[in-house]
């Protein structure tokens, strides 16, 4: 759908984030470069308080960080103004959350058309995206059913056909599948890596689950706010033994047991 | 059109004018607020702002409730002052005056004697009618205590003595049932809302005046202003019936022009022969009104302290919506909502709940419309009758009213709606 620029999608060049809770001094990401090119579907991982959310926040201009220069799709984040951000961000960007984060009181039709309304599209071309958008997800007879009414898989595609309704270049994902079930989990990573292989979607995912990770073309281990080399090999047999243990909520979450 | 022209002139320059101003610039803020908010209405459907009300409705239907007390009570408040003041209105002609006895501060502590009103009727500069009388009326008022129709006690009622003429000075008189009394007879007229208030005062039934029988042989109306508050009889008979032949109250009478009344005033105030006190029918209602201003502050102090704790109401239920959706405020933002399209729709939300408090508010005022009561006049200590009078006028300061609560109440935790941070809002389970 998007012609692949020569330019890497995301580019991060020297970047560092430090929070400040107390007067303390929190390093989060320390002097972090980083290239995604077009079309590449990347997993980060990485323990608890590693930077995982933080990468996804400035990549997505919700967080600004303390020193280098981030380029997503072509634009420094750093040049825009607030409310510019918030602009580009409808443009650019699709999101996918844990929790799914669909407007409870919204039908998925509703749901999927919020961020169009940000555009000019008139309602009938809303309409023609939306519902090519709960197509694309398997969801069209699901239209306007509320998220009450949905499983959690079904929510969390409705989330993804938010996420992609505005053809960005750019999907961030935090924990997709960390409040799935093994099978809606599995169809959801299926989603994904058809939108990243079919309408060549970039996508960085954010996730603990190895087995989500190996969906990737490449998995990025973000360690004490550096990347290290993934070794996923290891990092299953960390798990396998009690692991890290450090899943952040995951109420229903047997993610460990995909089968992989 | 005449009416229009005359609220909108009221608004500027009547007494409620600090008010009035006060809510119409606040008209405007919402006026423009609302525009903004239209753009934004844009952006965030303004159903997820219902349903969104709906989905807590316990809270919001609280709230609403609260509002429309509040609002209810304060336009019960309004519509009282109002009634009052247009009862008190100067419903006749700026160039009447009022001659009463020298210190008298109403025409029931006047003594004016006959022979001194037939000398001022001789003066030069009074408007003359059609056929060349002199507009000027010597008016005798006798105060009686009347058992009240409803609501028990007694009440004292103002019986005015009159000459044909005393109509002509009241240009608002109609004859609405009836016949006027005759000269000579004890006959006497007075008001629908009188023979509703009082027994004694319907048409056909008689009512008692130091000793004798005053049948009422006809109802009138008189601009809603305070003679509808009056039973009027034959001026001769009350002076014989209430041993006072020959004494009146007060002359009205009207001047034929601005310059002629300041040479009439000055005249009645400072030639001996006269001796009287000469004020303008504004002036004496302004000294009539005490009961009216009491009301009125009254009225405002509660509606004020009402108004205030309803923004705590609304300020706390938007609160309480603000930190339960703090996750889709998040999200919105994520999905490239701007701050102000959150403002908008938190800001329209509490709009909603207020303004729909005061349409209710408003609307269950409406049974009591024209509901006629009295107060003491505390000048004269008869009664006055005045309606509710729920006009445009103070169903809009009820709807001012609601709109200002709800923009009060709703900017705080819209505010902190719109400040909060993103990262931390997506955080929030």
């Amino acid at each position: 759908m998007h012609s692949l620029p020569a330019q890497p999608v995301v580019q991060l060049r020297h970047v560092s984030k430090e929070y400040y809770r107390d007067k303390l001094r929190i390093p989060v990401l320390a002097d972090t470069s980083l290239d995604i090119p077009a079309g590449e579907f990347v997993a980060v991982m990485g323990p608890s308080g590693s930077g995982k959310s933080t990468l996804l926040n400035l990549c997505a201009g919700l967080d600004r960080p303390t020193t280098g220069t981030i380029v997503v799709a072509g634009q420094d984040l750093g040049e825009l103004s607030e409310s510019q951000l918030t602009r580009w961000r409808s443009e650019h960007l699709g999101f996918i959350f844990q929790l799914y984060n669909l407007m409870p009181v919204l039908t998925a039709f509703e749901n999927v058309e919020l961020p169009l309304l940000l555009t000019n599209l008139s309602r009938r071309e809303r309409a023609r995206h939306v519902e090519t958008a709960l197509r694309i997800v398997g969801l069209e007879d699901r239209m306007h059913h509320y998220p009450r009414q949905l499983s959690g898989g079904q929510e969390q595609r409705v989330a993804i056909a938010r996420a992609i309704v505005t053809d960005p270049v750019l999907l961030l994902a935090d924990e997709p599948t960390g409040n799935l079930d093994a099978v809606a989990a599995v169809e959801v990573l299926d989603l994904l890596a058809q939108l990243n292989a079919e309408f060549g979607k970039t996508i960085v995912m954010v996730t603990h689950d190895p087995r989500a990770a190996r969906r990737a073309h490449r998995i990025l281990h973000l360690e004490k706010g550096r990347f290290e080399e993934a070794d996923i090999e290891a990092i299953e047999r960390g798990r396998s033994s009690g692991g890290d243990g450090e899943r952040r909520r995951s109420p229903r979450a047997p993610s460990a047991e995909i089968a992989g | 059109m005449d009416k229009l022209g005359d609220g909108l002139r009221e608004l500027v320059t009547g007494p409620d004018r600090w008010l009035n101003l006060g809510l119409l610039a606040g008209g405007f803020m919402v006026l423009a607020l609302l525009t903004l908010a239209a753009r934004a209405l844009l952006r965030i459907p303004l159903k997820y702002t219902l349903r969104s009300l709906r989905a807590r409705w316990v809270s919001s239907l609280m709230t609403l409730f609260g509002a429309a007390l509040v609002v209810w009570a304060s336009v019960l408040a309004f519509g009282l002052a109002a009634g009052l003041d247009h009862t008190l209105q100067v419903s006749s002609d700026p160039l009447d005056l009022l001659a009463l006895r020298k210190g008298a501060t109403a025409e029931t502590s006047s003594i004016i004697e006959e022979s001194l009103a037939r000398q001022i009727a001789t003066l030069p500069g009074i408007a003359t009618n059609q056929r060349g009388q002199p507009l000027c009326s010597p008016e005798l008022v006798v105060v009686v205590n009347k058992p009240r129709r409803t609501g028990g006690g007694h009440a004292n009622v103002l019986v005015r003595g009159v000459t044909p003429v005393a109509r002509e000075l009241r240009p608002n008189f109609r004859l609405i049932a009836g016949r006027l009394p005759r000269t000579g007879l004890r006959e006497a007229m007075t008001s629908p809302s009188m023979a509703g208030r009082f027994y004694g005062c319907r048409l056909g039934e008689s009512l008692e005046v130091w000793g004798s029988q005053f049948r009422i042989v006809g109802l009138f109306t008189c601009g809603e202003s305070a003679a509808e508050s009056e039973v009027w009889t034959d001026l001769k008979v009350l002076g014989q019936t209430s041993k006072r032949p020959n004494l009146l109250s007060s002359v009205q009478l009207r001047a034929a022009s601005p310059s002629a009344m300041a040479v009439l005033k000055d005249r009645l105030v400072n030639d001996e022969q006269f001796a009287l006190k000469a004020v303008t029918e504004a002036e004496y209602f302004a000294e009539q009104a005490v009961a009216g201003l009491a009301i009125k502050i009254v009225g405002r102090i509660i509606s004020f302290f009402l108004t205030i704790g309803a923004c705590f109401a609304v300020a706390n239920t938007m609160f309480g919506a603000v930190a339960s959706r703090a996750r889709e405020i998040g999200t919105l933002r994520a999905l490239g909502f701007s701050r102000s399209n959150i403002l908008a729709a938190f800001l329209i939300e509490s709009l909603v709940l207020a303004m729909l408090g005061g349409l209710l508010g408003c609307l269950a005022t409406l049974p009591l419309n024209g509901l006629s009561t009295g107060t003491a006049n505390w000048q004269t200590f008869s009664e006055i009758t005045f309606a509710f009078r729920f006009g445009p006028k103070v169903l809009l300061q009820g709807a001012a009213l609601s709109v200002l609560m709800g923009l009060i109440g709703g900017m705080l935790p819209a505010l902190r709606a719109v400040l909060m941070n993103t990262v931390e809002a997506l955080r929030e389970v």
